[in-house]
């Protein structure tokens, strides 16, 4: 009861002050976006080819930029983190018998709320576009990339707190961010790669989830494929906010 | 009973820094305890394990009755704690952020909306409640932080360098909510490094360097151990003079002690008006002439001078920073 009063409380105090933070809204939404505009141009001529067996190559892509952007989402979770540290916020919610699970999830969750808020606009603007939304498919989608936020956003916290200096911290999730997204195929499938980089793949959680967004998006729910992204993730939430929680708990700030 | 006891504290950083060294601390309730010492001397360290922030690894405490290292959870509700970095929130109102705070340690609505009106009262936060916590200046954010440690009304507030950074104006308006808090029975423990602070708001104090308590009392007891007053002189021509100096003082029998502090020579006296004028014809009998001389009551730094040899004023950040605080 009280962790779930405690999760309301927080949550809803994090959701606010994004809306007061305009800017990051903005940048938030802008990138995915800009991707649309920018990037699907290029992939036009490869409708029908190797990698976009469908008709329309936004119906590859859309899955894969959103799975980008939560993973993405979750990443960043560690700059507030610290920005929190700095001004002496967190010690001040460690110090009030708040649920510390609840101080720990509440501002992830909040992320996953917003990222939820982006995707649908996303989707809003591709479909006159000719993406071809499968109701049920992006759904199950939307609780997919909810837990990889929760995993992402869980590690960068953590990071975050161990670290305590910005410097340290974007150079290690930077440094993790760009392999993982490269051997996921967010941008572009890899079914396209050699077959070892599709080795490699099979190491990374992102990859798994990637798949199973472009599974989803075609209205596949019931593909193994999609269980096992959501056995990966579901391990590894577990697994992350285990860690996370007890990073928390020890953290000095 | 105490409210706050702690007996073998230590912590040790990095398996080999003792922050805190077997310290044991017995502090009554309703009053202002101050803790006084350097930068580094392991207040704040003291501090943070007594409010649940710093694990207790070896040593004993309770606060309020309550065993910090076995029901951390447990004494949270009756502490409250003000941190260095303050804790308030930049993008809520002060309002919402006292609205949150009362929330969290599970208070009603209806109450939480009484406390945050009155406490909007107590620290005069009235005029910037509904504004964003980033538009404050340093005093007004100060005071919101207070609000926000003491929303739950807690048996014990832990204040950490509450006045640092603060103009002298909002440090004087600052002790005054201190006091008014001791008066309505709260315990307040406070950290600081200014000498005035402790002199002035502590009801009872301990001093601490490096990692352990070298005195402790009310600050006219630690006064009185000194037991005399404190003459300082510099002479027109150093070096040897100081060594010459020296030692027609220490042949006084009034002279309790005479020390160099760098360019000059520190004596405690049994009296200074007598010893004064005693002292001068000395010197100008035997030709050393003065340069600069001045007589004072002891204080905490001496007392501090006493214990450890060292000046609190030459152990902060910047040396002399903390002479303002005289």
């Amino acid at each position: 009861m009280k962790p779930l009063r405690d999760t309301v409380l927080l949550f809803k105090r994090e959701f606010i002050h994004s809306l007061r933070n305009p800017t990051w809204l903005v940048v938030g939404l802008m990138t995915p976006l800009l991707y649309l505009a920018l990037y699907t141009p290029l992939l036009q001529k490869l409708a029908g080819g190797p990698g976009f067996p469908t008709t329309h190559v936004l119906n590859v892509f859309l899955p894969g930029m959103i799975g980008y952007m939560a993973f993405m989402n979750g990443v960043s979770e560690g700059y507030p983190t610290l920005f929190n540290l700095k001004d002496g916020q967190i010690e001040r919610f460690r110090v009030t018998p708040a649920n510390r699970v609840a101080l720990l999830i509440s501002p992830i969750l909040a992320d996953v709320a917003w990222m939820f808020v982006f995707i649908v606009i996303l989707i809003a603007v591709a479909v006159p576009f000719g993406f071809n939304a499968n109701i049920p498919g992006l759904l199950v989608t939307l609780i997919l990339l909810g837990l990889l936020v929760m995993v992402t956003g869980a590690f960068s916290v953590a990071i975050a707190l161990i670290n305590k200096e910005i410097s340290s911290f974007a150079a290690i999730v930077n440094g993790i961010s760009l392999p993982v997204l490269l051997l996921s195929g967010v941008l572009l499938p890899l079914s396209m790669a050699p077959s070892w980089m599709r080795v490699v793949a099979h190491f990374n959680p992102l990859y798994y989830v990637v798949e199973a967004n472009r599974l989803l998006a075609a209205g596949d729910i019931w593909n193994s494929t999609v269980g096992l992204a959501f056995l990966v993730t579901v391990g590894l939430a577990v697994g992350t906010f285990w860690w996370a929680t007890r990073v928390f708990r020890k953290a000095v700030a | 009973m105490s409210i706050i006891s702690a007996k073998m504290l230590t912590k040790v950083y990095a398996g080999k820094i003792r922050a805190v060294d077997n310290l044991d601390l017995e502090i009554e309730a309703g009053q202002i305890f101050g803790f006084l010492g350097p930068n580094g001397a392991g207040k704040t360290t003291t501090l943070r394990m007594l409010a649940t922030l710093l694990p207790i690894e070896s040593g004993e405490a309770t606060v309020a009755g309550i065993d910090v290292r076995r029901q951390p959870a447990k004494v949270r509700q009756h502490v409250g704690y003000v941190g260095q970095l303050g804790g308030a929130d930049s993008l809520a109102t002060g309002r919402e952020d006292l609205i949150l705070q009362g929330r969290l340690y599970g208070m009603n609505t209806f109450e939480v909306k009484k406390r945050t009106e009155e406490l909007i009262d107590v620290l005069d936060l009235r005029e910037f409640a509904n504004r964003k916590g980033s538009t404050y200046s340093g005093g007004q954010r100060r005071r919101l932080e207070v609000a926000l440690g003491i929303m739950h009304r807690p048996e014990v507030l832990f204040l950490d360098e509450p006045t640092t950074g603060l103009d002298p104006q909002n440090r004087a308006n600052l002790w005054v909510q201190i006091r008014k808090l001791r008066d309505i029975g709260t315990t307040i423990f406070l950290t600081t490094h200014y000498l005035e602070e402790a002199d002035a708001l502590s009801d009872s104090l301990a001093i601490m360097d490096h990692g352990k308590i070298v005195a402790q009392g009310t600050s006219r007891e630690l006064k009185q151990q000194i037991a005399g007053d404190s003459v300082l002189f510099s002479f027109k021509n150093d070096g040897e003079i100081i060594e010459k100096a020296i030692r027609i003082f220490k042949q006084q029998p009034y002279v309790r002690e005479a020390t160099i502090e760098g360019e000059q020579v520190r004596l405690y006296v049994k009296d200074g008006a007598v010893a004064l004028p005693e002292l001068l014809r000395l010197l100008d009998k035997e030709n050393i002439a003065v340069k600069t001389m001045a007589l004072s009551e002891p204080t905490l730094d001496d007392v501090f001078l006493r214990k450890t040899g060292r000046s609190l004023r030459d152990t902060g950040p910047n040396g002399k920073g903390n002479g303002e605080s005289r």
